[in-house]
């Protein structure tokens, strides 16, 4: 009872902290399993209504209402020109969404700073409400218990509305199969539209009436967005009830879980999450496409038509380039190197470091290529073999072990080692699910870096070790230009080797498995060992960037393997075409002279920039840089570019509901086989009425 | 009625249907008979919107609606059975009529019939008893009647049947026939798609072979069921056709 009564405030704060997330991730689980949007910029929506109610509340109850009002509106509206955004990308699958609302969240929250300053509001809330109540002997706030009945009151309004009525069976079946409710008369765009602008109502509603639980802040975007993300997982998609009972446990973990335990809470949350996907290994996935079939040349593909128009004539200048088609294909990495090699003669000493940074960075975006774009798994997790990495060779500067080929070597094992630890939870999965998988991976790896601060420095990260020698008895490296070439070296190597494996047959096999994996598991082919090797290459690979990394910029620090790194990655990948390891270091490159360079001269603006430069990739690019040299699958020149994941558009013909990824077929060995004998080599027919059983048995 | 003139469609691999004219009186069935891979599906999916045509019109009524995404073409008087039947997996019997039931503008007199949850049970008293049970729960000939009474209850003017014995028992293919011919009797403009010619011989007034994406006969029902060796004649020809094409 004692124990009970000394924690009956985290226990009720939990509640209420349960519920607010169940409102925001209601909202994401609806964008996400019946708009097919997985929308990264939902913690942006939230931060809007937070914003806008602590704005406008003025401790009055008018105020209030003014501020709920308006946040909702305003998150509401936010959320209809989500849907116009995302609607063109509708037929690029759930990864070009995602990124492009990740793109608008890194936009979004600049203009917030604009508008209402880096610092975190102050939110007043009616006085009436602002005094404690007494709760079985203890004093609490009155305004988390009204919160958490007005929670009630909208989670159930919600869930009435989607249950109950028609509107809500319309969502339903939308997400179910959008070509048939449009055949009903039902306009699925409009469905989309509503259901968008819903979240974002629902996402400003909890924004405001939140604001005095997680307040608004720079913060508050990425924090609500996890938290919704892990409640949204461990809810499953389809019953809100699971999303409700997840939420809470949440809300539990993150009050009555810190006033327990506070080292385990960080984990816990990421670990749940981890195991719920990895045990259930088939997150339900929504239809991607919707709308009715025709869809009309929007401006988006008008401008991308122009775009390519602008790239014409250098696929025709690579058309006409001489030389035999090898040749050519291995002109792009010459070409390249080319200009790499030249760099030190043509920038100063600071644009010299980001270039060695950009190689690290690269490094870690071509381990994304090749499980995004060659084993099928696109990943938002690669930061943790990364960081893996370079805490490995920071560790070792700081034990004296300065030998940068040690480093690199004991670095990417290590990175290895932990890629084979997490690859079996990781491999099972396909499509978004990996996105989520890999994501939790990603954010327990940034816990353990925050907790574990006698090798990780915890926030404050690791600075002043030794720096690396290039060779046995060498010089530290010091000047800008020997680490550049240091780390030029490196990423030459690495990457060479990179592609002599996916150019050889095991990189065909890999291709094999992300194109028809059934088709290569029936030939016999141990698809999911495929897998883990080369989750451990990439794993390994990933880990030499983390270390390059470390020797370059000299200091570490959480940020620079945190979840943004691992979305540059992927935006890279992106960009660079998700098959081309040229494409992903060009990518890269583009992402740190947006970050470090173009935002220099105007300082403060980064994320804007990056936000514009996310948007513009995912719009203007759908087959990357590579995809402007104007290969066509099958066509003449270059090698032939697979459609990249969940890129290309789906195929002709079969509904939507077919859309769904194929779902690995369970292989198991069944013992004798219950029910009439099947003769070898006589077809038994089984006539019977429908409705008597057949397909069951 | 449904009119189609030189109707052209296909996807991004190439043309399926080229040039098909097809009328569909109000108050008969048309049936459309192919092999498979001859434009069937991607007929129905034009003439529903689900697929926009290259050319060619589509009229209602004479009222042209060509290229209109399907929400307005079904709102025009177009009720879809899909091939498959497509019912919607997570919502039940009971929210599918509620769903679907789209009663015509006031004023509007020209539906051959008005449908409302109500009659359609009436019609297909099974699906009553499972007005709880969810489309997946549901066996694949009450999933028929499902998608029927889907496309029924936004009281159309024209009826699209895609395969609608696809996979139903020899008893419920009668049944479904009796059906489709009680529905065009009572004005609708029926288009039955069929793989196989037996079953369009049995209840349509027209009867279209399609091969590979062309009009390869047409001839009246009643011929057909005179003399049935027509029709098989251009199956079968059609099949050899394609064989010695191929090889």
């Amino acid at each position: 009872m004692d124990l009970l009564d000394a924690h009956l405030v985290p226990a009720v704060d939990g509640v209420a902290f349960g519920l607010l997330l169940f409102v925001v991730a209601a909202g994401l689980s609806l964008a996400f399993g019946t708009a097919g949007v997985l929308n990264l910029s939902h913690g942006t929506l939230y931060a809007i209504g937070a914003y806008t109610g602590a704005e406008l509340s003025d401790g009055t109850w008018g105020g209030l209402a003014l501020g709920l009002a308006a946040g909702t509106a305003a998150a509401c509206l936010a959320g209809a020109g989500l849907s116009a955004a995302t609607a063109p990308l509708a037929r690029r699958g759930h990864l070009a969404q995602a990124l492009l609302t990740f793109g608008l969240a890194l936009i979004g929250g600049d203009l917030l700073i604009q508008l209402f300053g880096a610092d975190e509001l102050p939110v007043r809330v009616p006085e009436m409400l602002d005094s404690s109540v007494s709760l079985l002997g203890h004093r609490y706030p009155a305004y988390r218990l009204c919160f958490i009945v007005m929670a009630v009151v909208l989670a159930a309004f919600g869930t009435w509305v989607l249950t109950r009525t028609r509107m809500g069976a319309a969502v339903r079946a939308a997400a179910d199969d959008p070509e048939m409710l449009a055949a009903t008369g039902h306009n699925p765009r409009a469905v989309h539209t509503g259901v968008l602008a819903a979240a974002g109502a629902l996402a400003g509603a909890a924004g405001v009436l939140g604001a005095p639980i997680i307040g608004p802040g720079p913060g508050t975007s990425e924090n609500v967005l996890m938290l919704s993300l892990v409640v949204v997982v461990l809810g499953g998609l389809r019953s809100l009830w699971a999303t409700f009972f997840a939420a809470i446990a949440v809300g539990e973990v993150q009050t009555l879980g810190v006033a327990v335990a506070p080292a385990l809470a960080p984990y816990l949350l990421f670990a749940a999450m981890a195991a719920v996907l990895v045990l259930r290994s088939r997150f339900v996935e929504p239809a991607t496409a919707h709308g009715s079939g025709p869809s009309s040349p929007g401006p988006v593909a008008r401008l991308r038509e122009r775009v390519s128009g602008w790239a014409a004539p250098l696929s025709a200048w690579s058309g006409r380039l001489p030389g035999s088609p090898a040749w050519r294909r291995a002109a792009p990495p010459l070409v390249l190197l080319a200009v790499l090699v030249a760099l030190p003669a043509l920038l100063d000493a600071y644009s010299i470091s980001l270039a060695g940074s950009a190689l690290a960075l690269g490094l870690l975006a071509v381990s994304v290529t090749v499980l995004t774009g060659y084993a099928g798994l696109p990943t938002l997790g690669q930061t943790a073999p990364f960081a893996v990495g370079a805490y490995a060779t920071a560790n070792l500067a700081e034990a004296e072990w300065t030998v940068g080929p040690v480093q690199l070597v004991l670095s990417a094992l290590a990175a290895a080692v932990f890629a084979a630890v997490v690859g079996p939870a990781v491999i099972r999965a396909r499509g978004t699910t990996v996105l989520m998988i890999t994501l939790a991976v990603g954010e327990l790896t940034g816990a353990v870096v925050n907790q574990l601060k006698s090798v990780t420095g915890g926030a404050d990260g690791l600075v002043g070790f030794p720096a690396t020698r290039a060779w046995w008895g060498g010089p530290e490296l010091a000047e800008e230009s020997e680490l550049y070439a240091y780390a030029l070296v490196v990423a030459v190597v690495a990457v060479a080797l990179t592609l002599l494996v996916l150019r050889s047959p095991a990189g065909k096999l890999l291709t094999g498995t992300r194109g028809a994996e059934a088709r290569m598991r029936a030939s016999g082919h141990p698809v999911g060992r495929y897998l883990l090797v080369a989750h451990i290459g990439a794993g390994a690979l990933a880990g030499v960037g983390g270390s390059l990394m470390v020797t370059v910029q000299q200091y570490l620090a959480p940020a620079d393997v945190g979840f943004e790194i691992a979305a540059f990655a992927l935006l890279a990948v992106v960009i660079g075409g998700t098959t081309s390891v040229v494409g992903a270091l060009l990518g890269a490159g583009l992402i740190v002279a947006t970050r470090d360079w173009v935002a220099g001269s105007w300082p403060g603006h980064g994320p804007l920039l990056l936000g514009v430069l996310f948007v513009a990739a995912v719009y203007l690019l759908p087959r990357g840089l590579a995809g402007l040299r104007g290969d066509r699958p099958g066509g003449g020149g270059g090698r032939p570019s697979a459609p990249p994941v969940s890129e290309g558009p789906p195929p002709p013909g079969p509904p939507s509901r077919d859309d769904q990824p194929p779902s690995r077929p369970p292989v198991r060995d069944d013992g004798p086989a219950s029910g009439p004998p099947v003769r070898e080599g006589r077809p038994l027919s089984a006539p019977a009425p429908n409705s008597a059983g057949k397909v069951s048995s | 009625m449904l009119e189609l003139t030189g109707l052209t469609a296909g996807y991004h691999g190439g043309t399926v249907l080229h040039g098909l004219d097809l009328t569909v009186d109000a108050g008969s069935v048309h049936a459309v008979v192919g092999h498979n891979g001859a434009g069937k599906t991607t007929l129905v999916h034009t003439v529903a919107g689900l697929t926009r045509p290259s050319a060619g019109t589509v009229r209602i009524d004479g009222r042209e609606v060509t290229g209109q995404p399907a929400h307005r073409l079904a709102r025009a008087g177009i009720g879809l059975v899909p091939q498959g039947r497509r019912v919607f997996a997570g919502l039940t019997v009971e929210e599918h009529l509620r769903l679907s039931h789209r009663p015509p503008r006031r004023g509007d007199t020209t539906r051959p019939g008005v449908w409302t949850p109500a009659r359609v049970l009436e019609l297909l008293p099974r699906l009553g008893e499972r007005r709880t049970n969810r489309g997946a729960d549901l066996s694949g000939g009450e999933q028929q009647m499902l998608a029927l009474a889907r496309a029924l209850l936004g009281s159309p003017r024209v009826l699209l049947l895609d395969e609608p014995t696809e996979g139903l028992a020899p008893v419920l293919v009668r049944q479904v026939h009796e059906l489709v011919v009680t529905l065009a009797a009572e004005g609708l403009a029926v288009l039955l798609v069929s793989p196989s010619p037996a079953q369009a011989v049995a209840c349509a007034r027209t009867l279209t072979v399609l091969t590979s994406g062309r009009m390869t006969l047409r001839m009246s029902g009643e011929d057909a069921r005179a003399d049935p060796t027509a029709l098989r004649a251009a199956l079968e020809l059609t099949a050899a056709g394609t064989a010695t094409d191929n090889g």
